[in-house]
């Protein structure tokens, strides 16, 4: 009986080597485990055993059953898990196939120029402020420093709606607006689209402008360029230079042009400085003490600075676009470029 | 403003010059002179080499003509060109034996465009070509004969193998320079003279302008009656008797020629070469043509005609200013002469006029006539009351030295006052603060009297004399430039960031930027493309969006390019639909874009005050994926964050299909409209009928209040789940079921979603929907029978009011 037990016992042991599926562990629980498997037989056949030995044999018996049992329950955990790996693979989609809603739109290219340049400017105090594109000439010109009939009128082609109303031609509209409603100090830029009627290959009779102003006791012209510095070295990096050269605007007086080191060659000199190291990039000045008189600013305290960008052009600079008009036509195939 | 070097050398000493700058050549000189001009302030914009197609063309005297052996029409020209003869194969047929004819040489590159090369022509060697004067780039008012259909045969006696350029005076570089508004006195030779001495610290060449006059006096041949000082300050007048009319030397020509100006006779040529040379515009007319011997400047009369000298009439006004003779205008003053006094070739008589007019008054007539001249041109800049004196004695100079006429005694000088230098105080210390950089007195007195401005110094004051023609300089930040753009503008480029000196001011954004901001990251998100387009929009933008309605809204500019771009836009959709067929035509079909800007208003019409502008987002999508409920979507998703009951309506808006479009509404307010766009209207824009589009008005939502919320216990009794689906007429709506459950489900109500619309044959043109409703309590786990209470309810009252049935 004993042996005969031991031998159910190896016999499981080398079966159980070969079961290689579920059915087949099956077949191995029914064989040894099941109601009428080998193991259940023994355990009838103990009727015709000895009294004194039922114990031991029964304890044997149930032995080689508990081994049966993990044997079965350890080799069907390992078998469900091939099997569901098995299953997983067969579940295994094409993991290039196009991605559901998760094409993402863009900013406009000068919206995101205006974006960088109102952030960094709000970060260095700046508040923004906005005005009416249609203008009255009061506020576009004559409080500017530019009466009627003046030649600095020739600078701006300018659109208009009546002989008193313009689109405005410049944002410096929304710095005299402020500063007829506030005191000093002031410190505000102003962005929003600029019309002028002189279109080219490189003007476009609608175009961008972000314009500074900053008013406030003792402002020099080493002020505006402090603040220019720190405001172009945020937008290009810390290592850009500024220099000034001469220029006229009616409503400052010292009037520069601001010239930045190019910020693709590092001044070394390449096609978009024209090899000269240098890009022109805006206009700037000490505001005319008439402006600011005209505004109801005593020019004896106060004095101030203004600085003027072309939006249009800072983001051909800094998006390398090579024409003008792709930032107007709007074609989904360059706009796609744009991320 | 063209500034010829040669010009220049009459001002300032341009070999000193040279010889500081270490430069040789004419074409270095002007690298350096432009660059040193743009440090100062003017812009040069080009540098012109005058003698660029002339290189390599000399003069040739032809010595021997033959016919050529193998070829009918061209002829073997034995040419002596100096030091050499040489063999040139022509086909022209005005060349003879003796004439001196420019000879293009091997490396020649002319005007037209061709470059010479020796070459054998059927078997001979040709050394070079003869030239015509269009081949040489010049013109028959600068050299007789550059016209003809042939070769051009000098008239002077050119020695053989001397340098065309040379010959003709046209070894010259000129300096295109951009003159801002507050310098006119810079528009000139001498002007840019000035500050070219002021920068090399040197002092500018005194001309000689002395002439010599007969005994008659100049009241012999006119008198000057000035009624109208305050559009002409002064007016001088002066006359020239027994005047031969003919070409001008060859220097002036040459001069006039390179700065584009075309010669034409002796005396016309004398009033634009001094207008170049000083600034100051000059008028002659024949005195035989002035009726009375009388000049008077006034105001034209109502009626009155003049016909000019670019060929057409115009009517006059009062507001233009002439000069007349007794009886009619003879010239638009400062603009244009008349035809019936200017000077002819039967002129025997000049009177010169030397006159400033005031510039705003110029400027007005020259627009409304459409006529710009240089005279004009130059009046409208300003023009100081200075300069007429010099220009007349520059005038009548060059009379006396060509000896092309007598000149009277005496200059008739009508003005209101006279011109003098004005005294202008300034503070050191004021230049100081403005410049930021302190800039030392010695310096600064020795820049403001090298630009001719009078200096004296007393302590922190100065007290400037200032020229007459520097009519820009006022005030202390007039001076502080004149200092800085003399001194250089690089002493910034080695300051040290000092302390910053500006208050301490928080920065901010706009509120209506910072929302479309905001609501950009959202279409962002949503995969919308930004797009940039004109506000001006054609002038039937409106009409074609349906808007007819708003017609009395549009703000239309007077002046447009074109009517395409001739009004201001009433709403974006008219940009996003041009933009959409724009990409459809270039097969960009997937398009989902948007656009923030304003939009135009007209409070009255015709217009009297500004109109009202508008911040609008549009957005608009041609994707299968989208319809109305995405577009519903967005929009909600926007609108979410304020506490506000919102409406919908279907929209009235013109351009959108009047069925499946919304108006949403915050109490009255308009605050967004979306829908698919009126097929009428995508016909109009020629783009298909299946696009939907949406606009938020920003302005209106940011008046709306923000949602504050105060956080809610959670409750801790389970929340319990029902679907229910009910079969309607398809006339009821969803929002109408749903506000019934809301009422019906009361304070229980969790969660309501409406999660399936169902429509099938079988429900005979029923819809069923289906909601999935949560309830939940505070107090207590809900009981079966306080649900069913609530559901069958819903159930009543949904048969009674909508004969909705369970399905």
């Amino acid at each position: 009986m004993k042996e005969k037990i031991l031998e159910i016992k190896k016999s499981a042991e080398e079966e159980i080597k070969n079961v290689s599926s579920l059915e087949e562990l099956n077949n191995f629980r029914v064989k040894y485990a099941g109601k009428s498997g080998l193991l259940t037989e023994v355990m009838r056949g103990m009727r015709d055993v000895p009294k004194e030995e039922r114990p031991a044999l029964g304890a044997l018996v149930n032995e080689v059953r508990t081994f049966v049992e993990g044997e079965i329950e350890s080799l069907e955990k390992k078998l469900s898990l091939e099997k569901l790996n098995e299953k997983l693979k067969g579940e295994k989609i094409d993991i290039t196939e196009p991605s559901k809603n998760s094409e993402r739109g863009i900013f406009h290219p000068i919206q995101r120029t205006f974006n960088k340049l109102l952030d960094a400017c709000v970060a260095m105090g700046f508040e923004v402020v906005t005005g009416p594109e249609v203008e009255l000439d009061k506020y576009n010109f004559e409080l500017l420093n530019v009466p009627k009939d003046h030649p600095a009128r020739d600078m701006q082609d300018t659109f208009y709606v009546t002989d008193d109303i313009v689109l405005r031609t410049q944002t410096s509209s929304v710095q005299v607006r402020t500063m007829e409603n506030r005191k000093p100090p002031i410190k505000i830029v102003s962005p929003g689209k600029t019309y002028r009627s002189d279109s080219d290959a490189t003007h476009s009779p609608v175009f961008h402008q972000l314009e500074g102003l900053v008013v406030d006791k003792d402002i020099s012209l080493l002020d505006l360029k402090n603040i220019l510095t720190d405001l172009l070295q945020i937008l290009f990096g810390k290592e850009t230079k500024i220099r000034f050269r001469p220029s006229y605007f009616p409503f400052t007086e010292p009037s520069v042009e601001v010239d930045i080191s190019c910020p693709n060659c590092k001044g070394e000199g390449c096609y978009l400085c024209k090899k000269t190291g240098w890009m022109e990039l805006l206009g700037a000045g000490i505001v005319n003490p008439k402006v600011l008189e005209n505004c109801n600013i005593d020019p004896k305290i106060y004095s101030g600075f203004a600085f003027g960008f072309g939006v249009d052009r800072l983001t051909m600079v800094m998006d390398k676009i090579p024409h003008m008009r792709m930032l107007f036509e709007n074609d989904m195939r360059f706009l796609k470029q744009v991320k | 403003m063209k500034i010829s070097l040669n010009w220049l050398n009459d001002f300032v000493d341009l070999k000193e010059i040279s010889k500081k700058e270490n430069v040789s050549s004419k074409q270095e000189l002007a690298n350096v002179l432009a660059d040193r001009l743009t440090g100062v302030g003017f812009e040069v914009e080009e540098i012109l080499d005058c003698s660029k197609h002339l290189k390599n063309v000399v003069v040739g005297k032809i010595l021997k003509i033959e016919k050529h052996k193998d070829a009918e029409r061209l002829f073997v020209c034995k040419v002596n060109i100096g030091n050499r003869d040489v063999q040139i194969i022509t086909s022209a047929t005005n060349v003879f034996e003796g004439a001196l004819v420019p000879v293009a040489l091997d490396g020649a590159d002319l005007a037209n465009g061709v470059k010479i090369k020796t070459s054998k022509i059927r078997g001979e060697l040709s050394e070079g070509m003869f030239c015509s004067g269009e081949e040489l780039g010049i013109s028959e008012g600068f050299y007789e004969g550059a016209s003809v259909n042939g070769i051009l045969i000098f008239k002077d006696d050119f020695g053989p193998g001397a340098k065309v350029e040379d010959v003709l005076l046209l070894d010259d570089v000129v300096l295109d320079v951009s003159i801002t508004p507050n310098r006119p006195d810079a528009m000139s030779v001498v002007g840019i003279a000035r500050e070219i001495c002021a920068i090399y610290r040197t002092k500018i060449l005194k001309q000689d302008l002395s002439y010599k006059t007969t005994k008659k006096s100049v009241g012999n041949f006119v008198s000057v009656d000035d009624r109208a000082f305050d559009l002409c300050p002064r007016y001088m007048a002066s006359a020239v008797e027994n005047v031969k009319i003919e070409r001008s030397p060859l220097f002036i020509r040459a001069r006039l020629f390179c700065c584009d100006v075309h010669p034409i006779n002796n005396i016309v040529d004398i009033t634009n070469y001094v207008l170049f040379e000083y600034g100051q515009p000059m008028h002659a007319f024949d005195a035989s043509l002035l009726e009375g011997k009388k000049i008077v400047v006034r105001r034209a009369e109502a009626g009155e005609e003049i016909s000019c000298l670019n060929g057409n009439t115009y009517k006059l006004s009062n507001s233009n200013l002439v000069i007349a003779d007794a009886k009619k205008p003879v010239v638009i003053a400062g603009v244009i002469g008349g035809l019936n006094s200017c000077i002819n070739d039967g002129t025997k008589t000049v009177i010169f006029e030397s006159a400033c007019f005031e510039r705003s008054s110029i400027r007005r007539t020259s627009r409304a006539f459409g006529v710009r001249t240089d005279s004009s041109a130059r009046f409208e800049k300003g023009v100081d009351t200075a300069s007429q004196e010099v220009g007349m004695k520059r005038a009548l100079s060059l009379i006396s030295k060509l000896g092309c006429g007598e000149i009277a005694e005496g200059i008739v000088d009508e003005r209101k006052e006279e011109a003098r230098e004005r005294e202008v105080v300034v503070s050191k210390n004021k230049i100081d603060s403005i410049l930021g950089v302190s800039v030392n007195q010695k310096d600064v007195k020795e820049i403001l009297e090298s630009l001719g401005i009078g200096c004296k110094i007393e302590g922190d004051t100065l007290i400037l004399n200032v020229p007459a023609f520097r009519l820009d300089i006022e005030n202390d930040n007039d001076v502080a430039e004149e200092v800085i753009r003399m001194y250089g503008y690089d002493i910034y480029d080695n300051c040290q960031k000092g302390e910053r000196k500006t208050s301490e001011t928080i920065g901010k954004y706009d509120p209506v930027l910072k929302l479309q901001r905001e609501i950009k990251g959202l279409l962002i998100d949503h995969g919308f493309y930004e797009i940039n387009s004109y506000s001006l929009v054609p002038l039937n933008a409106h009409e074609k969006l349906g808007l007819v309605n708003l017609s009395e809204e549009v703000v239309k500019v007077k002046n447009p390019f074109s009517d395409e771009l001739g009004a201001l836009r009433v709403s974006l959709c008219h940009n996003l639909l041009t933009n959409i067929n724009y990409n459809f035509n270039r097969n960009n079909k997937e398009i989902k874009i948007y656009e923030a800007g304003r939009t135009f208003h007209a409070k009255s019409n015709p217009i009297s005050e500004l109109p009202v502008e508008k911040d609008v987002l549009a957005f608009a999508s041609t994707c299968s994926s989208d319809d109305f409920f995405t577009f519903k979507g967005i929009v909600e998703n926007i609108v979410s964050k304020y506490d506000v009951s919102f409406s919908l309506k279907y929209s009235s808006a013109s351009f959108l299909h009047p069925g499946i479009s919304a108006d949403l509404f915050a109490g009255e307010k308009l605050v967004a409209r979306f829908g698919k766009i009126n097929p009428v209207v995508a016909k109009n824009y020629d783009v298909p009928e299946n696009i939907f589009y949406g606009e938020i008005f920003c302005n209106e939502i940011l008046t709306l209040p923000e949602k504050k919320f105060e956080v809610k216990k959670i409750s801790k009794f389970p929340a319990v789940e029902r679907d229910l689906a009910l079969v309607v007429d398809e006339a009821v709506t969803v929002g109408e079921l749903e506000n019934l459950i809301r009422q019906c489900s009361g304070k229980y109500l969790e969660e309501l979603c409406t999660f399936d619309i169902y429509r099938s044959k079988q429900l005979e043109g029923k819809k069923s929907i289906a909601f999935r409703i949560k309830l939940i309590s505070d107090e207590k786990t809900l009981s079966e029978e306080d649900i069913s209470k609530i559901i069958n309810k819903i159930l009543k009252r949904a048969e009674e009011n909508f004969g909705a049935k369970l399905r």
